[in-house]
Order: structure tokens, then C-alpha cells, then sequence
């Protein structure tokens, strides 16, 4: 039974980090039309950002400051976001889709060079985040107290992008540009800043979660690629350009995902794959998507 | 006085006169009805003025500013705003927000980054007063795309009227709704539009609503000026009964 409890936490834990990033790519895709492939790559960032800057301050800093990290490197990855979006992304929306999947792909390439460039092949850890909370008992058996304060964190940020979105003046002009970008140009609306702010919040979103993900698992070279699949499975389930799909699609694939660990390793990402597949015959607008 | 002037404003396309060397007025505080066939040229005049078309040549004015060059968002700050032909509403928002996204737009808070982070207690109040005065106040928290078309046709009318226009186009408010939604949407709109002092230029087909509603009529006829008068006088003209009406007088 703890093992079960423990399973279970692990799967929020999971569907925390899943929901952060694909919430990230609904939420770009949503307002801006945009596939972006380089989203992993953000994540990746985020990840490498935090972990290079808890090891940096580490000796000088106490354990408890050094979660300030997660935020900042959230926050670096947004900076990034912010001026890549006018620069890199912004001719590209008259074109065609082919154009802005290459150069989001091209994008992805670059950052992970940049990444190998900057930090070199050997992985970084902040793992000294995880260990400063210590431990807590679940029924016997020991369970990272960060693991569950990065649960609660996975929650208030879902709260906290709904509420901006469907609660704030800006996210009325957010849902406006995405509707209709003429009309609302036409109201006076800045799409080109909507669009800048929409591409930084959905990196923000993908920078937090390679940040929390990092102290319980290292950054590795990679690690963007292989969560981008992920993330593109939970977009499908949930459907593409829904947060409420971010967060169904999250809970689902993380669950699967724990289950399949736990009774048949080899079947984990075939049974992903399996899942979108039918999802997609189905209802191939996803869970949460609304038809074109 | 005059509100809106335009001199010699002419749009063709290839060799359709759309628009054909058109002097239009329109004085303060009247409710005028701009009538005509299709094609008559009505909507691009109102595409012209609204800036969602340039002209060829011609020139047009608010009060004694040149306006002829000017973008949309000026042209609003200016004062003219206009509901459209076919309702371009935002469906996924709701009714209350397509409201409040025209009261941002006047205020120009869509401007201010710093601003937009926040609900904003004022706009949600005079959006909630607005879609009162419309009869809409029970539907605010729904979906704009889940108003029957009645109800869409006000909803339009009332987000072009909170951007508070001096001067206000409704292109063919009624249009495609039933005869008894006709006169409600026509008395609603009427009665606002007359309440709050604005000007108002309605382009309309229904010469029934036409000769009700309006202090002034204008026939337009292949891009220029057939007839311009009050309702009694275009109901007695003989060339608009020849080319809009089909009879004779």
C-alpha cells in the first residue's frame, strides 16, 4: 500500500513538471499558432541555468536561499524567450507552417549547442536542494520532502496561469489576439506584444520546469529532445492550444507512465505512443482541443 | 453642424465605381440611414471612413481634421467607431469581455503593459452598466459564440458604442434576424444611441425601419448620391422608388 502512495506521488511529481512544460507549448501554440520544437530546449535551459547556479552559490549561500534558483532560472529562460520571439521568431508568422516548424527546429539545434558550448557533456546537479529538506516518512518508507513541495508548486502554478488567463486584463487581450489577431489589432491591441509576452510566459513555463525537475535529476545533454516527445504526447491527449488539456493530458501520461515503469519497463513509451494513437483516431482534436 | 465631411471621395475597383467622387456630411446628433441596392457602394463608403479601406483620391474629415490618412486606432480616438456587417465578435470570450476589450481599446490601456496584469474593477462596472442599457446584463458571463443572432447584433452594436463614439456606423444592425427581433434590436439600439447624444449613421435595407427610425435618409446608386432627405421626402422621391424600391411612386 506505501508502495502504492508512493507511486502515486511520484506520478504528481511527474505530471507537475509535464504540465509546466506543455501548458508552455498550449499556451504558444494557442495564441501564436506556433509548433515550437525548440520548447524542450527551454526546458533544458532551465535546467542547466538553475543547477550551474545553485552549484555557484552553494558554498556562499544557505541551502534555504538557493531556492530562489528555481526562480531565477525560470526567469533567465523568459529573458531568453523574450528576445529570441521579435528577433528569430516573429518574421516567420506570414509563412507557411513548414517555415516556423524549421526554424523552431533550427532554434532547438542552436540552444542545444549553446547549452554543449557553455556547461560541456558532464551533467549538472543541484541535487543539494533535494537532500536540504530531508526526508519524510510515508508509511514507513522515506520520500524527498522536495518532491512534494514541487508538487504543491506544479498546483499553484496551474492555479496561478488560469487565473491570468481567464482573470486578468491581459489575458482578456491574450484570448482576443488568438481568436482574431486582425480585429484585435484593429481594437488597438499591440499583437506584436502580446505575442513577445505569450512566447516569454510559455518559456517561463518550460524554464520552471527543467528548474524543478533538476535538483531530483541531473542535467543532461538531451534532455530537451527527449521531453519535447513527451510534451507533444501530452498536447495531443489534452489537445493542442487547451491548458485544461495541459493539465488532463499531464495527469494521464505521468500516471501511464508510473504504471508502466512499475509492471513492464520495456512498454513505457510504446504505450504513450499507443495512447496518443487512439486519442488521435478518436477525437483527433485531443481531449480539450476545439475543432478548426 | 457638421460632424463628418467627405469631399470628392472616390474608391473603384478595376472598373467597378464603388465609390464615385461621394461628398457626405453628416451633422451632430442626427440618426441617418445610408440605403442602396447591393453594390451600391454603402459599406465601402463606411470601409473608407473607418479606415479598413484607402481611397483613390478624395478627402474626409472629423469636425475641421483632416482624418483621410489616418490609421483605425486613430480614427477611433477620433471618435468614429462602427459595428460590422458580419458580427465580428470574439466568440471565446465572454459577452462581458468583448465589452471590456473595447472599453480597454478607448482608454488605451491595451497600451500599458505595467496596467494589464490586473482586473480592472471599473471597466468590469461600466461594462456590466453598457450591457444593462442593451438588455444583455443576464447573459455577461457567457460565451459571446453561444448568443442566439439577435442577441449578437446588440452585443456588436453595444461594443462599438463603449468605445463612445461621437460618431457611431452600424452596418446593417438587423440584418438576418426575425421581424420581432428587428424592433427590439432597432428600439434598443435607437434608444441608446439617442440617450447618450451620438451621432449615428446606419446602413439598413429594411426601408420599413428606415423611414421609423432615421431624422435623415441617403440613397446611394452605383457609388454616387441618388437621393438625400428626410423620411417623408425619399418616401415620396420617384427615382428611389424606381431603383430601390421597384415601383413608382
Amino acid at each position: 500500500m506505501e508502495i502504492v502512495a508512493l507511486q502515486v506521488l511520484n506520478s504528481l511529481f511527474y505530471a507537475a513538471v509535464l504540465f509546466l512544460i506543455a501548458a508552455g507549448l498550449s499556451l504558444i501554440f494557442g495564441v501564436m499558432g506556433i509548433v515550437n520544437m525548440a520548447h524542450g530546449s527551454f526546458y533544458a535551459l532551465g535546467a542547466y541555468v538553475t543547477a550551474w547556479s545553485v552549484g555557484a552559490a552553494a558554498a556562499t549561500l544557505p541551502p534555504a536561499a538557493l531556492f530562489i534558483f528555481l526562480l531565477l532560472g525560470a526567469i533567465a529562460v523568459a529573458l531568453v524567450g523574450l528576445m529570441i520571439e521579435p528577433t528569430l521568431i516573429r518574421p516567420f508568422y506570414r509563412r507557411q507552417e513548414e517555415y516556423q516548424l524549421l526554424v523552431t527546429f533550427g532554434l532547438l539545434l542552436v540552444l542545444e549547442d549553446v547549452i554543449r558550448l557553455l556547461w560541456g557533456g558532464t551533467p549538472l546537479t543541484a541535487s543539494g536542494l533535494v537532500d536540504s529538506l530531508g526526508l519524510v516518512r510515508i508509511g514507513g518508507l522515506p520520500y524527498p520532502v522536495y518532491n512534494l513541495l514541487m508538487i504543491g508548486v506544479g498546483a499553484v502554478a496551474a492555479l496561478a496561469l488560469w487565473a491570468f488567463v481567464y482573470r486578468t486584463k491581459f489575458g482578456v487581450l491574450l484570448r482576443a489576439t488568438a481568436q482574431d489577431r486582425r480585429m484585435a489589432a484593429a481594437l488597438g491591441i499591440d499583437v506584436g506584444r502580446i505575442y513577445a509576452l505569450a512566447f516569454g510566459l510559455g518559456c517561463f513555463m518550460a524554464g520552471l520546469g527543467g528548474a524543478i525537475v533538476v535538483p531530483s535529476q541531473a542535467a543532461v545533454l538531451g534532455m530537451g529532445v527527449e521531453v519535447l516527445v513527451i510534451a507533444f504526447v501530452v498536447v495531443v491527449i489534452g489537445g493542442l492550444g487547451s491548458l485544461e488539456g495541459a493539465l488532463v493530458g499531464a495527469l494521464i501520461v505521468s500516471a501511464l507512465r508510473t504504471i508502466t515503469i512499475q509492471f513492464w519497463e520495456e512498454f513505457e513509451l510504446a504505450a504513450l505512443y499507443l495512447i496518443a494513437a487512439i486519442v488521435l483516431l478518436i477525437r483527433p482534436t485531443g481531449l480539450f482541443g476545439r475543432r478548426a | 453642424m457638421n460632424l463628418l465631411r467627405t469631399e470628392a471621395l472616390k474608391k473603384h475597383f478595376g472598373e467597378t465605381r464603388a465609390v464615385d467622387g461621394v461628398n457626405f456630411t453628416v451633422n451632430e446628433g442626427e440618426f441617418l440611414s445610408l440605403v442602396g441596392t447591393n453594390g451600391a457602394g454603402k459599406t465601402t463608403l463606411v470601409n473608407l471612413i473607418s479606415a479598413f479601406l484607402a481611397p483613390d483620391s478624395g478627402r474626409i474629415f472629423i469636425g475641421d481634421r483632416d482624418i483621410t490618412h489616418a490609421s483605425v486606432e486613430e480614427r477611433i480616438r477620433a471618435g468614429i467607431a462602427r459595428s460590422f456587417q458580419l458580427v465580428n465578435l470574439f466568440d471565446d470570450l465572454s459577452v462581458l469581455d468583448n465589452v471590456a476589450l473595447a472599453i480597454f481599446a478607448r482608454e488605451g490601456k491595451t497600451k500599458r503593459i505595467l496596467a494589464l496584469a490586473e482586473r480592472d474593477a471599473a471597466v468590469t462596472r461600466e461594462a456590466s452598466d453598457l450591457l444593462g442599457e442593451f438588455g444583455l446584463d443576464g447573459k455577461s458571463e457567457g460565451r459571446a459564440g453561444g448568443l442566439a443572432q439577435g442577441e449578437r447584433k446588440l452585443l456588436d452594436v453595444a461594443v462599438a458604442y463603449a468605445l463612445r463614439p461621437r460618431l457611431l456606423f452600424l452596418d446593417e444592425p438587423t440584418s438576418g434576424v426575425s421581424t420581432r427581433d428587428k424592433a427590439q434590436i432597432m428600439d434598443t439600439v435607437s434608444a441608446v444611441v439617442r440617450g447618450g447624444g451620438i451621432t449615428a449613421v446606419v446602413i439598413e435595407h429594411d426601408m420599413d425601419v428606415v423611414f421609423k427610425y432615421s431624422d435623415r435618409v441617403v440613397v446611394m446608386h452605383e457609388g454616387r448620391f441618388l437621393a438625400d432627405g428626410p423620411p417623408g421626402e425619399i418616401r415620396q422621391n420617384s427615382d428611389v422608388a424606381k431603383y430601390l424600391l421597384g415601383t413608382d411612386v
